[in-house]
């Protein structure tokens, strides 16, 4: 190797640009896994026994990895000022389903009903792949927390743009987390193994929807319909 | 509402094309369409097979790879085929990708797919978007068609027909008309599209398009305005520092214009195009590194493709020339001669540019046999040399003392260019330098003088009704300068007269559409030639 100032220059490049065709790779090899493993679930004989519930459980993990590598390269992307942000006037039902169609047959191997509620016509302007990103990684935390139903619902805010609820019937958030409010520099929580990627990844996300001089926002909250946790979208 | 609920569309007398390299992704896909009951499914594995399948049959849809391993990739397999019109006008083309990317987002209605889906793909994610762009293509196929017609005022119409309807696809409508009113020449509808949008959100595409039109009018500092603000938060729309790198270099700005280029090509270096314009601006800076470092590129690039172009490579051999490094230049112009070996006019460039390579070679004797077996189809096809190898050969040919020659090149390229003040005092300069200051102001002279004189005589004679007359002379007059803008326009405008007065005449509409198109070529950003275009589809149908 030689010792060139050039040379390294190039190996500094190189090391962010493996790190990221890595992360791409680990997605694709996360794609044919979590599909392995649906296709599993789908054709087992008993839902009952304990392999079942197994095979469950690492579709979740599967697909919780999947959520966190596809925030962090898009939070790598915002931070280093390449990311295309592409607010659309996206239909927000066909936003709903596709991301309740990525965790469908997690819900359903829990025996979870998983339902939306979004009119038909209802558009909002958003950057299609960023909000997807986020209800679906709320979907998985909702998935994992409640009992057996979980909510999105989308509708028009009277101060205008759009909110999004996901809403379930477990136990809700701690208080902790509900205290700690939108704050988006929350540190690493040793005690939960929660990261807080998701919540920040929500933040930075919302904060980048703008209409003239408002921004989005999150927040967390307890009770909604289902008397569980709600994690609450806004978009101006 | 359940998922579960929601109906499966019915795909089965749809056809499909599956642009993949990816064997299990072609499969994932074939799966998830035979759930919508196709049958009809090719595959192709490489951008160039794809479009080879592209030429034999027009498909409802295709699904696109962005990346196709070593070839081409999926953004230059649609721009191909939609310059080669292989696609039909109702064809939806989805682009699949890994990540999102900015070619995907920006980029004009020709070079933009319909949509993109960010993998995973999923059965919901691809039948809701090839169901909603199915029906838009229903809504922008006669409108498609219009503009592939060139009938852009009948597009709009149709635009604006559909957005009196409520339409879901009321924004993409909108920045279509925006594209096809700066295409008729109507920037003030353009504009009133951006404002509008602008006025929603601060739509990247919206600024972009305000700024080039701004641009167009001359208000470059209004456009560098809104350039900047797109610029600066994200180095991702591509497009958008292109025109910075533009605006900053009609500004005077060099260095702004380089660090432009710089930013986009750290985000996506692969743009042939970019990269030679990076050359250019490197290269008037002086900063030759740069400059040879992105015309190699450059070519590196276009190579094996429809963008390949010979200016990069006479630019890179203009550069070893100036620097001496006569071995280096005649590399280049050997690639070019081997790169573009099936267009005989850049055939006849690199042989043309053999003649300075012997000469700064010490080869007089070869260069001179060289220069007199190539001088009558110099002479003959002096309009179609491009400037700057007029400007290349001007020395070599006066140091072999061969002034016919010299004369007839720098009288043609005058004459295409008769209102272009920086070639005149070049030539001067040139002349005057070389001890012929008398003929150089004599030349420049003469041919502006008749290039005016041609122009006014044809407005004079229109004006008295001598229409025919008026014709003849244009005709004769497109002979000597082909390749000037003005005349060509001042041409079209003439025959759309004549038109209006005596009837539409498909020989004459084809005549004036040549003579449109090629103006726009010479100069893409005159604003007359869409006036012109929208003038001629006023007086009859236009037909191609």
């Amino acid at each position: 190797m030689s010792d060139s100032p050039f040379l390294n220059a190039e190996a500094g490049m190189s090391m962010a640009n493996f790190l990221v065709s890595s992360v791409h790779d680990m997605k694709n090899s996360l794609a044919v896994m979590a599909n392995f493993l649906e296709s599993a679930l789908a054709q087992a004989p008993d839902q009952s026994a304990p392999l079942y519930r197994q095979t469950s459980q690492a579709l979740y993990e599967t697909q919780r990895i999947n959520d966190h590598l596809i925030q962090l390269l898009a939070l790598y992307k915002i931070e280093q000022d390449f990311y295309p942000f592409d607010p659309q006037e996206q239909n927000l039902a066909d936003l709903a389903t596709d991301a309740l169609s990525r965790v469908a047959n997690l819900a359903d191997s829990n025996g979870i009903a998983l339902e939306y509620e979004c009119p038909d016509d209802l558009h909002g302007w958003v950057d299609y792949e960023l909000i997807l990103g986020v209800l679906v990684q709320a979907l998985h935390n909702a998935l994992h927390y409640t009992r057996d139903s979980v909510h999105c619902l989308i509708a028009a805010d009277p101060r205008g743009g759009i909110t999004i609820r996901v809403e379930d019937n477990g136990p809700g958030f701690p208080d902790f987390l509900l205290q700690q409010g939108t704050s988006r520099d929350r540190g690493v929580s040793f005690e939960t193994g929660s990261t807080g990627l998701g919540l920040y990844f929500a933040g930075v996300v919302a904060g980048l929807h703008r209409n003239g001089e408002r921004g989005g926002g999150t927040h967390l909250e307890n009770g909604g319909r289902l008397g569980g946790g709600c994690f609450c979208l806004e978009l101006p | 509402m359940k998922i579960h609920d929601l109906p499966r569309p019915d795909f089965s007398k749809k056809s499909f094309l599956i642009i993949e390299d990816y064997e299990g992704m072609r499969g994932i896909l074939r799966d998830i369409l035979g759930r919508a009951g196709t049958t009809r499914i090719d595959f192709a594995g490489s951008g160039g097979n794809a479009l080879a399948m592209l030429e034999k049959h027009r498909y409802d849809a295709v699904l696109c790879d962005l990346h196709l391993g070593q070839g081409k990739n999926g953004q230059q397999v649609l721009e191909e085929a939609r310059l080669r019109r292989l696609t039909a006008p109702h064809t939806v083309w989805l682009m699949v990708s890994a990540e999102k990317t900015s070619e995907m987002v920006m980029g004009s209605a020709e070079t933009r797919p319909d949509d993109y889906l960010v993998k995973p793909i999923t059965e919901t994610l691809l039948f809701t978007r090839l169901q909603r762009q199915m029906d838009k293509k229903k809504v922008l196929a006669p409108i498609e068609q219009a503009m592939r017609d060139h009938e852009y005022l009948k597009a709009i119409r149709l635009v604006d027909q559909t957005l009196a309807k409520t339409t879901p696809h009321t924004w993409d409508l909108k920045r279509l008309k925006a594209e096809l009113a700066q295409l008729s020449g109507d920037l003030n509808q353009a504009r009133v599209v951006f404002e509008e949008a602008l006025n929603q959100r601060d739509l990247p595409w919206a600024r972009l398009g305000m700024a080039r039109l701004l641009f167009q009018e001359g208000r470059l500092d209004e456009a560098l305005q809104h350039l900047l603000q797109v610029t600066e938060g994200s180095r991702s729309y591509l497009d958008a520092h292109d025109w910075l790198a533009r605006t900053l270099e009609s500004l005077g700005d060099l260095d702004g214009a380089q660090e432009a280029l710089e930013r986009a090509l750290s985000v996506s270096p692969h743009v042939a195009a970019r990269q030679s314009s990076l050359g250019q601006v490197a290269a008037r800076r002086g900063d030759l590194e740069t400059a040879t470092l992105a015309y190699r590129r450059g070519i590196e690039l276009a190579r094996n493709s429809p963008l390949v172009s010979v200016e990069p490579y006479l630019s890179l051999a203009r550069i070893f020339l100036a620097r001496g490094e006569t071995g280096e230049a005649a590399k280049i112009i050997g690639h070019l001669a081997g790169d573009m070996k099936r267009d005989s006019g850049a055939r006849f460039l690199a042989r043309v540019m053999e003649i300075p390579i012997r000469l700064n070679s010490g080869g007089e004797k070869a260069a001179r046999k060289l220069l007199e077996e190539l001088a009558p189809s110099l002479r003959d096809a002096a309009h179609q040399l491009p400037p700057e190898v007029a400007f290349d050969l001007a020395g070599p040919l006066m140091r072999l003392g061969d002034s016919e020659t010299t004369d007839a090149l720098f009288a043609s390229l005058l004459a295409n260019h008769h209102d272009n003040a920086d070639y005149a005092n070049r030539v001067l300069t040139l002349y005057s330098e070389a001890g012929r200051g008398d003929d150089g102001a004599k030349l420049v002279a003469d041919t502006t003088r008749s290039a005016l004189e041609i122009m006014d005589k044809g407005v004079r004679l229109s004006r008295e009704g001598k229409l025919d007359e008026a014709l003849s002379l244009l005709r004769d007059a497109r002979h000597k300068m082909p390749g000037n803008p003005r005349l060509l326009l001042n041409h079209a405008y003439l025959l759309i007269s004549h038109m209006e007065q005596r009837g539409r005449d498909l020989h004459l509409v084809k005549e004036a559409l040549d003579c449109i198109q090629t103006a726009r070529r010479l100069r893409p950003h005159e604003k007359r030639a869409g006036t012109l275009l929208a003038k001629l589809e006023r007086v009859g149908g236009v037909e191609t």
